[in-house]
């Protein structure tokens, strides 16, 4: 039995090794990451994690003066996103509360840029997958297995003319789905102003924005870096109505993982120390010198531990 | 063969001997059937209480379906399976041990507890091993959209599948944590 193991190990190995990296591949995901910029769509798509599905609606508007994005939530209460060039609100109508994170250029999500696919490479072994049709699309798979188990693997499927993007699986070490995000039904193609305009006027709604700003939290830093995962960002905000927090933001270029730091004076409730998940997110919390900290990532668990873990404060000089 | 289980069931070989037939008894699916039907003999010939058909079968099945084996992991590697026996099997067990390993205990030395060797038909068992760093599962925290709002904006991910990650920030579960 071990023997068989070992066996299936060297030839997972060796057909890593003889896949790995395709220029195909890394090709394939250049022509989704150009897809998922230029083209303009509407769709409906589901989300699955952990037994429960959501349907919500994406609509893509491309416009010189500005991209926008809508994504609406079908099911239940009609919660909205919409982003724009300059930032991200998140309309509540239950709470009637319209949440408001600012975009600056230099906090703007990284792009997968050549050099970054060439990050993405040594942590992960990027290959084509098979052909299948997805929603009346003809799509092909690129798979990224990751090389250690501090990542997930993805399994992405995408349109074979317009590269766009169709359905993400996120699969643990096991090989098992962690999550996915499928489009049921997808139309490619102009779409107008009006229909990426929030549905609800939110006229009286509570308006809680983040305020976020890069900054340098002075003495926190991680006692160790994960392997791959390098710091990206750092930054002061605030969270919900009024807790102002530091955020430091680790990425290994396709996963990313963000420690949040918060005072413990001034709490009404008390810390909950432990890990909870969703889909392929995990949240980590703990206290750190009088501060809660909160590490959230779309990794492992033993990932988002770890960093959790290694997180400290030593008083600045 | 028959000769030599004979022999080993009457004490007549030495350790070393009777170390490589009991392996060979526990590996061997025909030299089991002949033990236990020299045994049912010898048990038939001293007018003992005979066991029914498929005793052991049952037995190895009864222990297989018993929850929670706890089993320390072993520092040193050794092939041999054992089966830690757990309270409710034991009555049955000592029947178990008195027909299959009634030989010596080859290290008698070790601070093993009381054991059987699995028959060489039944199920093989792992032990479970807990890992002391296993964290405390607690339930999302309050606020995990504003964290997940937070946080989405920088998932290079987005590069690859505009919007469609933030439909986490708006999903039922992140919601429910937050009233």
């Amino acid at each position: 039995m071990m023997g068989g193991r070992a066996v299936g190990v060297l030839i997972a190995l060796a057909s890593g090794l003889a896949q790995a990296q395709s220029p195909e591949a890394l090709g394939w995901l250049r022509k989704i990451q150009d897809a998922t910029q230029k083209l303009s769509y509407r769709g409906t798509f589901v989300y699955q994690h952990g037994g429960r599905s959501e349907t919500s609606r994406i609509t893509r508007y491309v416009d010189a003066g500005g991209d926008i994005d809508k994504l609406e939530v079908l099911d239940g209460v009609p919660r909205e996103i919409v982003r724009t060039r300059d930032s991200i609100r998140c309309y509540l109508p239950e709470s009637r509360v319209v949440k408001v994170d600012r975009r600056t250029a230099e906090r703007d999500f990284p792009a997968l840029l050549p050099e970054r696919l060439n990050e993405l490479a040594r942590h992960y072994d990027i290959s084509l997958g098979e052909n299948r049709r997805i929603a009346g699309f003809d799509c092909q798979a690129v798979v990224l297995a990751p090389k250690d188990n501090l990542r997930y693997g993805y399994k992405l499927y995408a349109d074979a003319r317009s590269g766009m993007l169709l359905k993400a699986v996120t699969l643990d070490s096991s090989g098992d789905t962690v999550e996915q995000f499928m489009f049921t039904q997808l139309a490619i193609g102009p779409v107008s102003r009006d229909m990426v305009r929030p549905k609800q006027d939110a006229r009286g709604w509570r308006i809680e924005d983040s305020a976020a700003a890069p900054a340098r939290l002075a003495g926190w830093e991680l006692s160790s870096e994960l392997p791959g995962f390098h710091k990206v960002s750092e930054l002061k905000r605030r969270l919900g109505e009024s807790r102002p927090v530091g955020q430091l933001v680790y990425s290994d270029g396709l996963a990313a993982v963000s420690v949040f730091i918060e005072p413990l004076a001034g709490r009404r409730d008390p810390v909950r120390t432990g890990l909870s998940s969703m889909g392929a997110i995990h949240i980590y919390t703990r206290q750190v010198a009088n501060h809660m900290v909160t590490v959230v990532g779309e990794a492992p668990a033993v990932s988002v531990q770890r960093i959790a873990d290694s997180v400290e404060f030593r008083r600045p000089h | 063969m028959n000769d030599k289980i004979s022999a080993l069931m009457d004490g007549e070989l030495d350790e070393k001997s009777a170390a490589e037939m009991i392996d060979w008894v526990g590996r061997d699916g025909d030299a089991l059937r002949v033990w236990r039907a020299y045994h049912l003999i010898s048990d038939a010939m001293r007018d003992g209480c005979l066991l029914s058909d498929g005793f052991a079968a049952r037995v190895a099945a009864r222990l297989s379906a018993e929850p929670a084996l706890l089993a320390p992991a072993r520092l040193q590697a050794e092939p041999r399976k054992w089966l830690v026996l757990s309270a409710a099997a034991s009555v049955a067990a000592v029947s178990l041990v008195g027909w299959l390993a009634f030989a010596p205990q080859r290290d008698a030395g070790s601070p093993q507890p009381q054991v059987a060797q699995a028959p060489a038909d039944a199920p093989v068992m792992r032990p479970v091993v807990v890992d002391r760093k296993q964290p405390v599962i607690v339930p999302l925290p309050s606020g995990t959209n504003d964290y997940l709002l937070a946080h989405q904006g920088f998932s290079p991910r987005a590069s690859l599948q505009g919007m469609a990650p933030y439909v986490r920030t708006v999903s039922d579960s992140a919601q429910e944590s937050t009233k």
